[in-house]
């Protein structure tokens, strides 16, 4: 237990400036993706931390009739849960520091946190730009929640059926391609899920389609209209932090694939060789989950938002679920 | 010693201790990242007013969101379902005792027939 203790403080060190550094270079990346596909030349990739630099020389203002201490706690606490959850995810094939102790559910639920910390935020603000941005953050993680659970769980439930120990641990799932193991109507399923997943990575992101909390045209950054220098920068890092979080955790359900699978090389080298891998993986993911989609997509009104994922990808999520279990039912792939 | 023990449910586990110990610690290099900035400007000053477009904040009470607003994009996206479901409840106890009696019924029966 001692070692799990001192594995959690020292990792923790490691991981926030793993989160933070890749994080930002991932937003980096998205911007100048999103530009060139604007025609546009867009800023540099070190951009975002050069706007951090900048948020931290600016003035922190706590707006009259705000609540200080909530309004303060909240970037904190939003930086510090999007941390913890990269202890639960691996990096290429380097399993998760604290893999044994925590499961897939638990990483759903602490992706909730740092929304959570944002709406306390928001409402702690003493602004009604900022209390509706709350509003809708609310909304919003109500909204994509649904088909979040449902892929995650339908994917843990295909491995548990082909006899596979603790399908729930990220270890697990890290290891253990569900490809491999679905027949072709769990393929179908899978490509299904995979759909509703890359949807629901902006939306955990609050990037367009789904910005609707801070719409910046309707409420001027709406839950984060008030913050400002280093609460700002803190809320931008836990933002960077948790794109790292979310595109891992797909590639982790849906792409989990390394070249040292395949080809045999020396232990260090595979494990270069695995990072490098993973980082391609997670760059993908940013590209066709954030960037592709919130260039091609305008902003949806809040009800439109539930509408398309409580409806449209609910059912869609659905459908992935019921293919998966005909696919285990009618004996196709591995079932134990 | 319970408390500090893993929960392994043979599908997953979890363990509160450890994700509290990394808590306290990332929070800690939050803080320490957040000492690095600027600190707050003094109360009074202009920039401090929130930002309502050049306008007057009303008052916290004015302001005040209600339950029926805070989920609004919720139930006008389910509108059907909850045009349905609204009605239901009447208020009245014995409406309420007898839809607890009649999916009781359904349950006993489904569980009789499963």
């Amino acid at each position: 237990m001692l070692t799990a203790v001192m594995a959690a403080v020292v990792g923790c060190i490691g991981i926030a400036v793993y989160g933070i550094v890749f994080g930002l270079f991932l937003q980096g990346i998205d911007r100048k993706f999103a530009a060139r596909m604007q025609a546009r030349v867009g800023p540099p990739i070190r951009q975002p931390f050069i706007d951090i630099g900048k948020l931290l020389c600016k003035d922190n203002v706590v707006p009259e009739g705000a609540l200080g201490v909530v309004f303060n706690a909240a970037p904190l606490i939003a930086l510090a849960a999007s941390v913890t959850i990269l202890l639960y995810l691996p990096v290429g094939s380097i399993m998760p520091l604290l893999g044994e102790w925590g499961d897939i559910v638990l990483i759903m639920y602490l992706l909730t946190v740092p929304a959570l910390a944002m709406v306390a935020g928001g409402f702690a603000s003493g602004s009604p730009y900022a209390t509706v941005g709350s509003q809708r953050e609310m909304v919003t993680m109500i909204a994509y929640e649904f088909p979040l659970a449902i892929a995650i769980i339908a994917i843990a439930w295909r491995l548990s059926v082909a006899g596979i120990a603790d399908p729930f641990l990220i270890s697990t799932i890290a290891q253990t391609s569900v490809w491999s193991i679905a027949g072709p109507f769990g393929w179908l399923g899978l490509l299904l899920l995979l759909l509703v997943l890359a949807w629901v990575t902006p939306a955990e992101l609050s990037r367009v389609p789904c910005d609707t909390p801070e719409a910046e045209t309707e409420l001027a950054g709406g839950l984060l209209v008030e913050y400002s220098g280093r609460n700002l920068a803190l809320f931008s890092l836990s933002a960077a932090v948790k794109t790292v979080a979310m595109a891992t955790l797909a590639v982790v359900l849906f792409l989990p694939w390394n070249p040292s699978w395949y080809i045999a090389m020396a232990p260090t080298t595979a494990i270069v060789a695995d990072a490098l891998f993973f980082i391609i993986k997670v760059v993908l993911v940013v590209f066709f989950s954030v960037s592709v989609i919130r260039v091609m997509m305008a902003r949806l009104r809040i009800n439109h938002l539930v509408t398309l994922y409580w409806k449209y990808l609910g059912i869609v999520g659905l459908a992935g679920l019921v293919l998966i279990v005909l696919d285990a039912m009618l004996g196709m792939g591995v079932v134990a | 010693m319970a408390l500090i023990e893993t929960l392994d449910t043979g599908f997953g586990a979890w363990n509160p201790l450890l994700w509290l110990v990394a808590l306290v610690v990332a929070l800690l290099i939050a803080w320490l990242i957040r000492s690095r900035g600027e600190s707050a400007r003094p109360s009074g000053a202009e920039s401090a007013k929130p930002y309502l477009s050049g306008n007057d904040a009303p008052s916290a009470e004015e302001t005040h969101v209600g339950a029926s607003n805070l989920y609004w994009g919720f139930t006008d996206a389910l509108k059907g379902y909850y045009d349905r479901v609204v009605p239901i409840h009447s208020g009245i106890l014995t409406d309420y005792v007898l839809w607890f009696i009649g999916v009781l019924a359904l349950v006993i029966i489904m569980a009789g027939v499963l």
